[in-house]
């Protein structure tokens, strides 16, 4: 069943007085249930694509169904993990945490067990009363991956949240994403620009197009969870994603 | 730490040496030209007969009603600008040119609409650290990480819930120099609304000082004005600031 569908998605934004087309009409179908990664190359409307998905930006042409009904405002059911994590630094890493359950009139004592099981999950229990800035790029992305969690979305969308990371942090989180995403079942839409990221934690693999961009191929990887970056079996799918990328990469305006 | 108070007090102490070795050169008349002795037996005797903290009293509930009416509204005016265009097109334009105008220059008016009354003097108060208040906290809701507030609506925020749990706080290192800068306008606004208006607190002292020729109360009351000031910065905004700018990590 279609849990999240994009029909025909163009969006305009204006350079030097031009109109330029960032999506050129994007065409995505998300399963219940799916991880898909989307990948492209830099520039080509990805965060676009997603601030649309979660009802943060209006598209031009198009339209993006939620359960097969339109979606036209922002709300608790995408959540969309932003690159830098945007946590509130003027509240403790709880409160960060809590943020959306307090919004939604949740008592304090239902959403402490909430945040306690999601502090507990991402390992940041210990942490629960410090602020964000005294914490690592890497549990600052905890963070923000347990603020999104606690509202139980019916869609994750995630723009590029290990971007930042160093590699020992980043295969961690792989790992863990993974088991997030088997534990809760959730469905997952993720940006990445790093293919071997795409190829371990997708089911799927969206390539854009470079822009006006839509997308251009969807790879399927059927492989054993969780997987590891090491993972030799992931390379043709690699090669797959990587060979349908090259060319638009290449396409420089 | 030591050291600098050290050497503060030592600069107090220089001041009131020279001061006394210059009255006692006899340069100028002594009701010109008070001693440090004599400021100080006015601020004694105004002490004992209650006089001094009756004006203290009074000078200060002003500011504080004054302060707190330019606070409230300051954020809520600035908050309008910030977020409701039409609001930033029309009112916002004047706001800066307000700014401009010292707060005594709102007395004249301040006395044909109030009378000679404390609202009279609170109102100039506000007039004067009204849009300090207003522009700062313009400032600082527009300089807000614009995924804040896209994260906070994703999440479900809205309207009023958006404003105090997100804008305010997001906003309040600015509002911080946007309070210090119109407390420091409102005290200048009462003390001056008093000497126009005459009417109770320490600018109405001052006041009665020069009238009666006598300028060691006039300093005293001076002395006294500048000491208020000193105490509230260091100890209630210097404070707040430090508190906010380490609470939000940046410091
Ligand atoms: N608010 C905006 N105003 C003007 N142009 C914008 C705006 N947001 C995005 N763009 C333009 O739209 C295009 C797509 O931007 P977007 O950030 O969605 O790309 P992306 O695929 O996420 O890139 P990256 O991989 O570098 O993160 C870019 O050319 C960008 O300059
Ligand atoms: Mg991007």
């Amino acid at each position: 069943m279609a849990k999240l569908e994009a029909k025909n998605i163009v969006k305009y934004f204006e350079h030097d007085g031009q109109p330029l087309k960032a999506l050129g009409g994007v065409d995505l179908v998300v399963e219940d249930g799916d991880f898909v990664c989307l990948v492209g190359p830099s520039g080509c409307g990805k965060s676009t694509f997603l601030r649309i998905a979660a009802g943060l930006q209006q598209p031009d042409g198009g339209q993006i169904l939620l359960d097969n009904r339109p979606i036209n405002s922002t709300g608790p059911d995408r959540i969309l993990v932003f690159q830098e994590g945007a946590l509130f630094p003027w509240l403790k890493v709880r409160d960060n945490v809590e943020f959306g359950l307090k919004i939604a009139g949740i008592p304090e004592s239902e959403r402490q067990e909430i945040s306690n099981r999601y502090l507990e999950m991402m390992q940041l229990t210990k942490f629960a009363n410090s602020y964000t800035y005294q914490l690592s790029t890497g549990m600052k992305q905890r963070i923000a991956i347990a603020r999104a969690l606690v509202m139980d979305p019916a869609v994750l969308l995630m723009d590029e949240p290990f971007a930042a990371l160093d590699a020992q942090t980043r295969d961690l989180l792989l790992v863990e994403m993974q088991m997030i995403w088997q534990k809760t079942k959730k469905t997952i839409v993720f940006v990445t620009h790093n293919i071997p990221e795409a190829a371990i934690l997708g089911n799927k693999v969206a390539v854009f197009t470079h822009r006006p961009s839509h997308i251009k191929k969807i790879i399927s990887i059927d492989y054993k969870r969780p997987r590891l970056a090491e993972d030799e079996g992931l390379s043709k799918y690699q090669q797959e994603i990587l060979s349908e990328l090259r060319p638009e990469v290449k396409k420089v305006d | 730490m030591v050291n600098v108070t050290a050497k503060r007090i030592a600069f107090y102490v220089g001041i009131v040496l020279i001061w006394q070795a210059l009255d006692a050169a006899n340069l100028w008349a002594d009701n010109v030209f008070p001693s440090p002795y004599e400021v100080g037996e006015d601020l004694w005797y105004g002490a004992l007969d209650g006089t001094l903290w009756y004006g203290i009293g009074t000078s200060l509930w002003r500011l504080v009603a004054g302060l707190g009416i330019a606070i409230a509204g300051g954020i809520v005016l600035g908050i309008f600008m910030a977020r409701v265009p039409t609001v930033n097109q029309t009112i916002g334009s004047i706001v800066l040119g307000l700014q401009s105008i010292p707060s005594v220059a709102w007395a004249p008016l301040a006395i044909v609409w109030f009378g000679l009354t404390d609202a009279g003097i609170i109102f100039v108060t506000v007039a004067g650290a009204l849009f300090a208040v207003t522009i700062n906290t313009y400032t600082g809701v527009k300089s807000i990480n614009p995924d804040f507030i896209a994260a906070a609506q994703n999440m479900g925020a809205r309207g009023t819930q958006l404003i105090s749990r997100v804008l305010i706080p997001a906003a309040f290192p600015y509002m911080i120099s946007g309070f210090k800068q119109g407390w420091a306008f409102a005290w200048r606004g009462v003390i001056g609304a008093e000497l126009l208006f005459s009417f109770l607190g320490l600018g109405f002292l001052l006041n009665v000082g020069r009238q009666l020729n006598d300028v060691s109360q006039v300093i005293a009351m001076m002395l006294v004005i500048m000491l208020i000031g000193i105490l509230i910065d260091g100890f209630i905004f210097k404070r707040l600031e430090d508190k906010v700018m380490s609470r939000w990590g940046l410091r």
